[in-house]
This record gives structure tokens, C-alpha cells and sequence, in this order.
């Protein structure tokens, strides 16, 4: 037996039992680890087939990036959130495990009985070698043939980066954003007043001082947001809080209520 | 036996994805199923890497490249949504998912 059939068998054994393994593995730990594992293989057949810049995008972005990202979230999950049960219920199980059987016996069948044969191209190893190489004829490819494609990649790179973003934001934070417009309360009683507060110190990070009319004298305050527009003498700084008595400034001094 | 052709690896593929599906269509962990679809995903691009090898051409290994990135993309959406399904909901049981608010 030639030693590339050889070699194809083991990496194709140890990739198909690492599959398994990502299924059957109970601790979701263990499924990432037999992930990485049979990308690997899969990454060292991608070099049979001679495609090595393939090989080497497998590996920085299957288990460079995903796989790194599958662990965070791992991580980050609540483990009181896993399923109790690791595998469903009995009856889906066999299912599941039938409809596999079924479509492997399809797909092999197809595969045995494949009569279409590929238009041949004119990429063949010595056309390869002579522009330099997989990666130079790949670019070629890409950046002649596949130019569109490959711009609207980047902006669906672009739009997943988005909305990972979006879907990921804290709970916390959004509320944040959209109740400060909702509820403001100006003027309260022991409200947060800018005048009252010690110069340097503005009012509670993250609000918005505005400036409203009154007849009062102006009460000088350190603040750098004010001396930028000293012209508006008999202005007042007020600021615009969530909810009054949760940032309250009792004698001068910033409340603790926001940690 | 003999020579390597390009059928050893449409049947190393077929059983990847066959695992992946499997995968999907047992587990209940949506990080598990999650894995299990890229996994089907990495099938098919040894599939179309195969079949590229076999016709000489380059346009297989491009359209491989171009899957590798969606799944990029759809690695970093899908496990957005596993986090804030996991945070509003409190669990990532497939079995147990069945409203789309809160």
C-alpha cells in the first residue's frame, strides 16, 4: 500500500473518531477539545489535496478563532443553564442515529455510483508550481475571478461583527441607554445639582448636564464642561438622572449609590 | 485500495457530516449542536476541496475559503445568540427553547 493511502487511512480514522467523540462527550469541554482535534486531521487532509493556504485558514480560523470563541462562551454560560440531560429523549435518539444510517447509505451510493465527471481546469500541479505556488494561484482566483464575492465577504464579516455585538451587549447597558432619555428629572429637591457639587467633580459619570435658565447668581464649579462656556452667565447646571433619589448628593459629597 | 482517489475523501466527508448531523439531530446543548454544524461545515468544504484537487481547478478552494468565512461570521452571531438566550431565558437546552421574548 502507498504510503499517501496509508497516511489518508490514519488521519481519516482519527478524524472520524474525534467526530464522534464531539457528539458523544458529555462535558462540552471535551466536545471542543475532539474538535480541534479532528480539524486538525482535517486541516493535514486539506494538505493531501495540496491545498495549503486552505490548510493553514483552517487552522488559524477553526481552531484559532472559533474554537477559541466556543471555549469563551463555554466559560461564560451558567453551568445551572446546560441541559440536565446530555442527549434526548430515547425515541428522537434512534431516530436520529436511523436518519444517519439512512444517509450514509445514500451518500455512499452516490458516491459509488458517481458517473459525472468535473470539466477539467487548468490548474494542475505544474500550472500551480509555475505562478509560484497554492497561495499565488489562489489569490489569482480570488482576486480576479471571485473579486465581488470576496468585497461582499468582508461586509457580511462586517454585518456579523455587528450584530455579534448587538445580541452579546449586556442587558445592563442597553436598559441604561434607552431609560435616560425616558424618565428626567430635573430640579429635584436633593437632586444631583452640579453647583453642589465640589469643583473637579462633575456630576455622576455617565449623565448629561444641561444647562437651564434661571435667575440665579451662577455658582462657580471646577468643572471644565462650564468654563467652556462661561458666556451663558446666568445659566445653571442640572442634571438629568434616572431616578432621583438614586443618585442623590447629600452635603456636597457624590452619592454611593452608584457603584 | 490501491491509488488515492477522490472518493476516500467524498467518503471521509459523508462521515463527517453524517457525525455532525447526527449531532444535531441527538444533543441538546446548543453549544454541542453549534460545534456539530460547523463540523458539517468543514464536510462540505473537503468535499468541494476534493472535488477542486480532482478536476484541477482553483474555484473549489476559493468557494472553501468563502465558507470558512461565513462560518467565521456565523460562528461569532450564533454564539451572540447562545449568550443572550443563555442570559434572558437561562438555559441553552434545546428542548427547552420555544419563545422568542423573554
Amino acid at each position: 500500500m502507498p504510503w499517501d493511502v496509508l497516511v489518508f487511512y490514519l488521519l481519516a480514522a482519527v478524524c472520524v473518531l474525534a467526530a464522534g467523540g464531539v457528539v458523544v462527550a458529555t462535558n462540552p469541554v471535551h466536545s471542543a477539545i475532539f474538535l480541534v482535534l479532528c480539524f486538525f486531521n482535517v486541516a493535514a487532509v486539506f494538505v493531501m489535496l495540496g491545498a495549503e493556504f486552505l490548510a493553514a485558514v483552517q487552522i488559524i480560523v477553526y481552531t484559532g478563532a472559533i474554537l477559541v470563541l466556543v471555549l469563551f462562551v463555554l466559560m461564560l454560560v451558567d453551568p445551572d443553564d446546560l441541559p440536565e440531560f446530555h442527549a434526548a429523549r430515547p425515541v428522537q435518539r434512534a431516530v436520529g442515529v436511523l436518519l444517519g444510517a439512512i444517509l450514509l447509505l445514500e451518500v455512499g451510493a452516490a458516491i459509488l455510483n458517481r458517473t459525472v465527471v468535473g470539466q477539467q481546469g487548468n490548474a494542475t500541479p505544474a500550472n500551480v508550481a509555475a505562478v509560484g505556488g497554492n497561495v499565488q494561484a489562489l489569490g489569482r482566483n480570488l482576486y480576479t475571478q471571485y473579486l465581488l464575492p470576496f468585497e461582499i465577504v468582508s461586509l457580511v464579516l462586517l454585518v456579523g461583527v455587528v450584530g455579534a455585538i448587538v445580541l452579546a451587549l449586556p442587558e445592563r447597558l442597553g436598559e441604561r441607554v434607552g431609560q435616560r432619555r425616558a424618565t428626567i428629572s430635573l430640579g429635584h429637591p436633593r437632586g444631583t445639582d452640579v453647583a453642589a457639587l465640589p469643583p473637579g467633580l462633575d456630576g455622576p459619570d455617565g449623565e448629561t448636564p444641561v444647562r437651564v435658565a434661571s435667575g440665579d447668581r451662577p455658582v462657580a464649579t471646577g468643572s471644565g464642561r462650564r468654563e467652556a462656556t462661561s458666556e451663558l452667565e446666568a445659566t445653571r447646571e442640572l442634571i438629568m438622572v434616572r431616578d432621583a433619589d438614586e443618585r442623590t448628593v447629600v452635603g456636597g459629597g457624590r452619592d454611593s449609590g452608584r457603584s | 485500495m490501491g491509488e488515492l482517489g477522490v472518493n476516500h475523501f467524498l467518503f471521509l466527508s459523508a462521515a463527517l457530516f453524517i457525525i455532525g448531523m447526527m449531532g444535531v439531530l441527538v444533543r441538546r446543548n446548543l453549544i454541542i449542536i453549534f460545534m456539530c454544524v460547523e463540523l458539517m461545515m468543514n464536510a462540505v468544504n473537503l468535499t468541494l476541496v476534493a472535488f477542486a484537487w480532482e478536476s484541477n481547478t482553483m474555484n473549489g478552494q476559493s468557494f472553501a475559503l468563502f465558507t470558512i468565512a461565513v462560518a467565521a461570521a456565523e460562528a461569532a452571531v450564533g454564539l451572540a445568540i447562545i449568550m443572550a438566550l443563555s442570559r434572558r431565558q437561562s438555559t441553552i437546552d434545546a428542548d427547552e427553547i420555544r419563545s422568542l421574548r423573554d
